[in-house]
């Protein structure tokens, strides 16, 4: 696989022969997977610092999976879910994709309808990830800038030229332009919309 | 739903109690002064009347008895007025609050009848002509369907791949060709329930069955953190029956129990699997005990019901199948309160007759 961090697959389904046929069904294009039996032994389990999708049973005993995705849906955990039925309604699915899930497949489905499903699903959970991830990096940026040089990023992310920061802060445009060569660097940014697009980022 | 078989009396009764006793005295003082020709006492069917809307039934009759020995007292207390008009007086109260007794009771109990019927009719319209009914086999038989398809899709793969993974392959084929069976047997179990065949009767070992059953529930007993006890005695004797039956009865018994011992977290997580000798030595009984919601005590004899559940996604067939079933294989279900705080469901089987003998119920 061209990427370092291989993507995990969770599965989630009551049923032991559904659980061995999935993993292995994953396994044969090259996939990792674990599985639980129940929606508790998953949220009990640790969790992968991977790319992930959650294949969930919508019919279990104890925590249902629709309620569990409701759960996730206004929870902190925020897995691109495809959710799987024994027997679904028009009603189940709607609801499901409101609450958030990426796929609604009815059993017995097509395995490629399936693979599909959750490859799209790490794709989404991949791009969330690479976008925290920026976001994080731009924010240590961000901490790493003096408060001078942060006062200078504020007026020229708002489009204020040299001179006008230098007349804002009371400063020499000499000076404004120093903060603005080392802010500019220690930022990343070669031009102006770049700085402007990070500081959406954390500013958003 | 206010069913008139709650125990003892309802808060709010008081009141109403002591209006009823001011009416009767009323009555009766008014009957007794008045002469024989003032038939006051006909005014206790308003007492009996309202006492048949907010009084248990065995209440209403005993009140009825105290009006109708308050009238003849009154009668024998009263000296004024033609005796003759006064026996036909009371000869008229007394029918008439024997009466009133009577028909008040049927309407009530008539309209018990009703509520229940239409509760009834509710559940089955709900049912939609057997709509849940083929969900709940349409999930049975494509969950092992799911487990065919995906394991054929990863089978495909396994040989697709360079070189060909044959062992990965051939476990997959395994893994189908299990599955299928698995479907085709929720299939056949389907069937048998529908044609209703007669059983088939054998000999079997009890308890070597309730531990197969137990075997294939174990998965979700060790899940939940279930603590089952199994009570087998090896020393009872064989019974009689359709083994595979009686397994459904067992397997619907244990997954109920765990229902209703999963139904609420808070109580204890306990099952217990009892089996015992009737006392005359011709049947031996099974008992499945839970500590779970148990059952309120007027639904006893509804759990056989069909359509009646107190399952959220039930459909309310399974304990009336079950009584089916043990029926036909000649022995009882009934269903008690356990010993747990939940629920416990019996159910008996006549011992088997001795090798080669007609039955003799020894």
């Amino acid at each position: 696989m061209t990427d370092p961090e291989s993507p995990i697959v969770y599965i989630v389904d009551d049923d032991g022969a559904v659980r061995e046929a999935l993993e292995d069904l994953l396994s044969s294009v090259a996939l990792g997977s674990r599985s639980f039996a129940s929606v508790q032994e998953f949220v009990g389990a640790a969790h992968a610092d991977a790319p992930s999708c959650l294949v969930l049973d919508v019919r279990m005993p104890g925590h249902s999976g629709m309620a569990f995705l409701a759960h996730m849906a206004e929870g902190s955990i925020a897995l691109p879910t495809v959710m799987i039925t024994g027997h679904g309604d028009i009603a189940m699915s709607v609801r499901a994709m409101k609450d958030g899930a990426i796929e609604f497949l009815t059993k017995p489905f097509r395995d490629q309808d399936l693979l599909d499903a959750v490859n799209r699903g790490i794709e989404i959970d991949r791009a969330r990830r690479a976008t925290a991830a920026e976001t994080r990096h731009v924010r240590q940026l961000w901490e790493a800038l003096s408060p001078g040089e942060r006062e200078v990023a504020r007026l020229v992310v708002r489009g204020l030229l040299n001179k006008q920061v230098a007349a804002e802060l009371g400063l020499s445009e000499i000076t404004v332009k120093v903060r603005r060569g080392n802010m500019m660097r220690k930022m990343e940014a070669r031009t102006l919309p770049d700085l402007v697009r990070a500081f959406d980022r954390i500013h958003a | 739903m206010t069913r008139r078989l709650g125990n003892g009396l309802e808060r709010g009764q008081a009141p109403r109690i002591a209006l009823l006793v001011a009416a009767i005295a009323a009555i009766f003082a008014v009957d007794t002064v008045t002469n024989y020709a003032i038939a006051a006492a006909v005014f206790y069917v308003a007492v009996i009347l309202l006492a048949t809307r907010w009084m248990r039934p065995r209440s209403v009759v005993i009140l009825a008895s105290a009006c109708g020995t308050l009238t003849v007292i009154s009668f024998t207390l009263t000296h004024s007025g033609l005796y003759e008009v006064g026996i036909i007086n009371t000869g008229i109260s007394l029918v008439a609050i024997a009466v009133t007794t009577y028909l008040s009771l049927k309407l009530v109990a008539a309209e018990a009848a009703i509520h229940d019927a239409r509760e009834r009719l509710t559940r089955i319209a709900r049912v939609t002509s057997l709509g849940e009914l083929t969900a709940s086999i349409a999930h049975e038989v494509n969950q092992p369907l799911a487990a065919v398809m995906t394991s054929a899709g990863a089978c495909r793969r396994w040989l697709a791949t360079d070189p060909p993974n044959i062992e990965k392959a051939e476990r997959a084929a395994e893994r189908i060709a299990a599955e299928a069976s698995r479907a085709s047997e929720v299939i056949a179990r389907v069937r048998g329930l529908a044609s209703g065949k007669s059983p088939i009767r054998a000999a079997f070992d009890l308890g070597t069955l309730v531990e197969e059953i137990v075997g294939l529930a174990r998965g979700q007993i060790d899940r939940n953190d279930i603590l089952l006890r199994l009570y087998l005695p090896e020393d009872l004797p064989r019974v009689f029956g359709d083994r595979v039956q009686i397994g459904q009865v067992i397997g619907n018994l244990l997954l109920n129990a765990i229902d209703a011992v999963m139904a609420d977290p808070a109580r204890g997580h306990e099952i217990e699997v009892i089996a015992s000798l009737t006392q005359d030595g011709s049947s031996v009984a099974l008992e499945v005990a839970d500590s779970g919601i148990g059952f309120r005590e007027q639904e006893a004899e509804r759990l056989f019901d069909a359509f009646w559940t107190t399952k959220q996604d039930g459909i309310g067939l399974g304990l009336t199948i079950s009584r089916a079933i043990v029926e036909a294989n000649g022995g009882r279900i009934w269903a008690e309160e356990s010993e747990l705080d939940g629920a416990a469901l019996l159910f008996t089987l006549p011992v088997a007759p001795v090798d080669g003998e007609e039955e003799t119920g020894a």
